[in-house]
């Protein structure tokens, strides 16, 4: 009897697997699509490896071990041997044999490892809040949406009142009252990132709640609880899928354009927009220093946002099959 | 025979908000005081066309939209004013099929899964291994087969999904089905297999229908008797054979003299109603048909009729008027 | 068989000659035509009949050259008075498809620009005929009375020689804009026209949506009319309206209709010919009595026995066993053959070709030729 039961879920995996098989290829055929999905795929495969491929001591500004807070009074950066450019009291000059595939920062660290090493900064960042933004927001958007009424009415005020806060003023007041810390920096992004998914989930609700099919499962008996987490979600949660991927290119500008203003909690952290802020004063003398961040952060976002667009052609669901 | 669903003088009105605090400025009476009884075993057809309110007097009865007033009775259940396990019970007893088979299913089920949810939510079996067995049954009593189980409803055809629709409602063991246009969206050949499918599983299984239709050649095959709705009321009701070729309310005979017959050589007598079907948010005063009445006169525009008895029929209409001719042959209700 | 006076060949309107056509999907290509042969001759209404996956709304819309992207037509001629549609230039298509072809379609409401009123689409549909409104300006001149529709339409026969280059009001065009347009709206049994013009569609029932529809089909003059599904979402009542309207406009203006619809009751209704569609073919054409009276083709034969009758009683209605085809891999032959009761070792091989008997009746089946 048991290898019944076990072939009933065998066959419902099956389909749902081949099902899945129709969404990669129907996304595998846009160029464009594939392209920002072979990238993103390359950045999650370096955030998750990022500390196997080069050494994360590295970070750790050379002779500062422990490291409290000032800047050092003395910079040096260089573009390989020979180069060099200096300004302040000291004059140092790196006559080493390494050589800097994208030169180095103010503390002498080479540039591509630290762009390495923050890679993952920023990605762990745009998962966790993206993650939990939409979840929060999704879970609060279903539940107003379907309860509808006085409920509908108070949640969507609610969420007015969060959409009307300006993020950077209230990474400002957090990080007054809180310190300057990777933790309050996700808060405070996060409670201004959730209030679309509410809006977008209700939206979603309110029409699929309509459907005939869910009149077939009250009339079938099916409670509340069922027919909004085993039926109504799944069938709406598409643009939600849509939107969180594009926001991820989003968050991390964002959470970068917090750190280049200097809400950074030590300004040695390897983060694209840190390492970024460090070059705005020296573009003349050392362009790479915002280029290069720049230029990974936007690559980033571009590639999310390729897949963004192409999950939203490929998972409608009157454009399939 | 006994009864199995009784309705009294069922009223189900939506409000119409408007205004700057969304108060009720009116009602859409869709259906506006019908009663009738279904007996068991048989099939009662309720035809009629948009906004006669017959699509609403379903999901009424199941109590899929909150009635304003009347009483609908199971078995001797008020279902209208059942308490939720009551509801829950009932609601095994009786099912229905919707009218599109697109819309009907949750695209991101599977068969399978559908038919062992039914079964789960009211626990009529007791393992995985008993589900999968009646999940199998079900599907050879509707005229499927194993292969299906395990497919998303956008891989199979219209009168497929009816059959896989028939199969969940099946699944919790009903005693009574409302079919709501369940054949409308189908091919023709695809229709004609599933009204066998649904003739055969009435006799089978004991099962009683309430079949509601615009189209009435289908309802001259499934039904036993036949009720004719117009604007949220019966208007006409009796045996099938009485209402077809002898009906006595002059919706009726239009609706019938509209039918397209597929024969050229029948020469039908041009009969057309004037102006469009009416919507129930503004209902005329008096017998609901009068303004579009070929035989309306100033009595009908004030007194709405009820349904008399006629020869065995129930008709709302205060005269007996003979179609062949189109003369009025006498007058009823009139209080001497 | 009865002997009906045998249509001459120079009476037809559109010729539509082995025509087929693919499309492109994931799961393969689907052989949605395979063959299809239609005549529709002048005055008639001829009822393209067939279920879901026949191919009949897929043959108009070829007509028309209204199909989606992975359509790829593989071969046959579409005749439109002579002329072969398919080796057109797009702009030519596009010309062609605004003066010589009609459509009405199923929904009103999803055809008809929701946030323009009646006026506005109707007018506009008359304004895109330059030639044909200047004409009618110099009749009115001419004549001295106000231009009706039914004029409107006879400027069409007369259309041959030029119209003089002098210019005409713009005042001028649109006071004879506006009382056409009052005058087709009458011509479709729209009780007060002046109003309707003034109304939205969603201010109009579904019955005066259609007609409304027919109005600005009406419009464009054209040489012939396909009407698609009109009655399909209509309610009994109004649909047996709307066919005594189009009876009547072909009585009174003679207009061709190819009629495409799934309902042989409505056919039987309206249309002067039947052609039955199956699996991309037209199986079976004829006029209507004799479709009815003796149908050939095994197919119709028992889709006649499958809807129900009113006028006949039957315990169980007789079903067709076995399902429409899967036209990404249809049968090979007669696409019918699996589900035939008279299915012989040729029908797998080859679909038939056409045998025609006298009267006009044609029909594609082994049974009665080859």
């Amino acid at each position: 009897m048991k290898s019944v039961g076990v072939e009933a879920r065998t066959g419902e995996w099956a389909a749902r697997w081949a099902d899945f098989r129709y969404t990669l290829y129907l996304l595998r055929r846009n160029p464009l699509v594939l392209a920002g999905g072979l990238i993103a795929l390359f950045f999650i495969g370096l955030s998750l490896s990022a500390n196997y491929i080069v050494n994360p001591q590295l970070a750790t500004p050379a002779g500062y071990p422990d490291f409290e807070g000032n800047y050092p009074f003395v910079r040096s950066y260089s573009w390989n041997e020979g180069h060099l450019i200096n300004w302040g009291p000291g004059i140092r000059l790196y006559d080493g044999p390494e050589f800097f595939y994208l030169g180095t920062d103010g503390w002498g660290r080479d540039l591509l490892t630290m762009i390495i090493l923050a890679i993952p900064v920023d990605i762990e960042n745009a998962v966790i809040i993206t993650v939990a933004a939409a979840a929060f927001g999704t879970l609060l958007g279903a539940f107003a949406g379907y309860v509808g009424g006085v409920v509908d009415e108070a949640v969507l005020r609610i969420t007015d009142i969060f959409l009307a806060f300006p993020g950077l003023v209230l990474a400002l007041v957090f990080a007054a009252m809180f310190g300057r810390s990777i933790p309050t920096l996700r808060l405070a992004i996060l409670l201004v990132w959730w209030p679309p998914y509410v809006r977008l989930m209700r939206g979603q609700i309110l029409s699929e709640k309509e459907k005939t099919y869910v009149e077939a499962l009250r009339a079938l008996g099916a409670g509340h609880l069922r027919i909004l987490f085993r039926h109504i979600i799944p069938n709406a949660i598409y643009p939600i899928l849509v939107q969180a991927t594009l926001d991820f290119g989003g968050v991390v500008l964002t959470f970068s354009a917090l750190m280049f203003l200097g809400f950074s909690p030590t300004p040695s952290l390897p983060e694209l927009g840190n390492l970024a802020a460090d070059g705005y004063q020296h573009i003349f003398e050392a362009p790479w220093l915002i280029v290069f961040p720049g230029l990974v952060m936007l690559l980033i976002a571009l590639a999310f946002n390729l897949v963004g667009d192409g999950l939203r052609d490929v998972l409608d669901p009157r454009l399939r099959r | 025979m006994s009864k199995i669903v009784a309705v009294e003088d069922l009223k189900t009105w939506f409000p119409i908000k408007g205004g700057f605090f969304q108060r009720t400025t009116g009602y859409v009476k869709a259906v506006d005081g019908v009663s009738f009884n279904v007996h068991r075993g048989e099939t009662l057809g309720l035809v009629g066309e948009s906004g006669s309110g017959k699509t609403t007097v379903a999901r009424s009865i199941l109590r899929l939209v909150r009635p304003t007033g009347g009483k609908v009775y199971f078995q001797d259940i008020d279902v209208t004013a059942a308490k939720r396990r009551e509801l829950r019970e009932t609601r095994t007893k009786m099912q229905i099929i919707f009218q599109d088979p697109y819309a009907s299913l949750d695209p991101r089920q599977t068969v399978n899964s559908m038919l062992t949810e039914a079964m789960e939510i009211h626990k009529v079996v007791s393992s995985h291994a008993e589900a999968h067995g009646k999940a199998l049954q079900l599907l050879e009593t509707v005229g499927l087969s194993e292969e299906h189980l395990y497919r998303f409803p956008h891989e199979f055809s219209g009168g497929q999904r009816q059959r896989i629709a028939v199969a969940r409602a099946l699944a919790v063991e009903p005693k009574f089905l409302i079919l709501d246009e369940p054949t409308s969206f189908l091919d023709v050949s695809v229709q004609a297999a599933v009204l066998n499918l649904l003739k055969k599983l009435q006799a089978r299984l004991d099962l009683t229908y309430l079949f509601i239709t615009h189209n009435l050649a289908v309802v001259h095959h499934m039904s036993d008797r036949v009720a004719v709705m117009y604007l949220g009321k019966i208007v006409e009701l009796g045996e099938k054979e009485a209402v077809f070729r002898n009906h006595k309310h002059p919706y009726t005979f239009h609706l019938m003299a509209a039918i397209p017959v597929p024969d050229p050589e029948i020469k039908k007598k041009e009969v057309l109603l004037t102006g469009d079907v009416p919507s129930p948010v503004n209902i005329p005063p008096g017998c609901r048909f009068s303004p579009r009445c070929p035989w309306a006169t100033k009595r009908c525009s004030i007194e709405e009729p009820p349904l008399y008895e006629v020869d065995g029929q129930l008709a709302a209409c205060h005269y007996d008027i003979d179609f062949e001719t189109g003369k009025v042959k006498s007058e009823r209700g009139l209080k001497s | 068989m009865t002997k009906f006076s045998e249509p001459k060949e120079r009476d037809v309107i559109l010729e539509v000659k082995d025509l087929r056509l693919e499309f492109h999907t994931y799961r393969g290509n689907v052989k949605a035509l395979n063959g299809v042969n239609l005549k529709l001759y002048k005055k008639e209404v001829l009822g393209l009949v067939g279920e879901s996956g026949c191919g009949k709304s897929v043959t108009a819309l070829t007509i028309i050259d209204l199909l989606p992207e992975n359509a790829e037509i593989l071969g046959g001629q579409i005749l439109l008075t002579g002329e072969n549609l398919l080796k057109k230039s797009k702009d030519e298509i596009r010309t062609i498809r605004a003066k010589r072809v009609a459509t009405v379609f199923q929904d009103p409401m999803t055809f008809l620009n929701p946030v323009l009123t009646v006026e506005t689409q109707l007018q506009e549909t008359f304004t895109l005929d330059k030639e044909g409104l200047k004409q009618a300006v110099e009749f009115q001149s001419t004549k001295g009375k106000n231009i009706t529709y039914l004029d409107f339409l006879s400027l069409e026969e007369q259309s041959s020689r030029k119209s003089d280059d002098k210019k005409v009001s713009r005042g001028e065009i649109k006071r004879i804009v506006k009382a056409l347009c009052i005058d087709v709206l009458r011509l479709v049994k729209l009780a007060d026209p002046e109003r309707i013009l003034s109304q939205y569609p969603f201010e109009l029932s579904g019955g005066m949506r259609q007609r409304a529809m027919i109005a600005m089909a009406l419009a464009r003059r054209p040489a012939f009319f396909i009407a698609d599904e009109i009655t399909t979402a209509l309610d009994v009542t109004v649909q047996a309206q709307i066919l005594h309207l189009l009876r009547e406009l072909k009585d009174k203006i003679g207009s061709t209709t190819l009629m495409i619809t799934h309902d042989l009751a409505v056919a039987a209704e309206i249309a002067d010919r039947i052609a039955v569609m199956y699996g991309g073919h037209v199986v079976e054409a004829t006029e209507t009595r004799e479709i009815f009276r003796s149908p050939l083709h095994p197919y119709t034969i028992l889709l006649m026995r499958a809807i129900p009758n009113v006028t006949r009683l039957v315990e169980s209605l007789e079903t067709i066993p076995g399902t429409v085809p899967d036209m990404i891999d249809p049968p090979p032959g007669c696409p019918f053959h699996p589900r035939c009761p008279y299915g012989m070792v040729k029908c797998v091989e080859k679909f038939p070709g056409t045998t025609h008997f006298d009267g006009g009746h044609e029909v594609a089946c082994y049974l009665y030729g080859d």
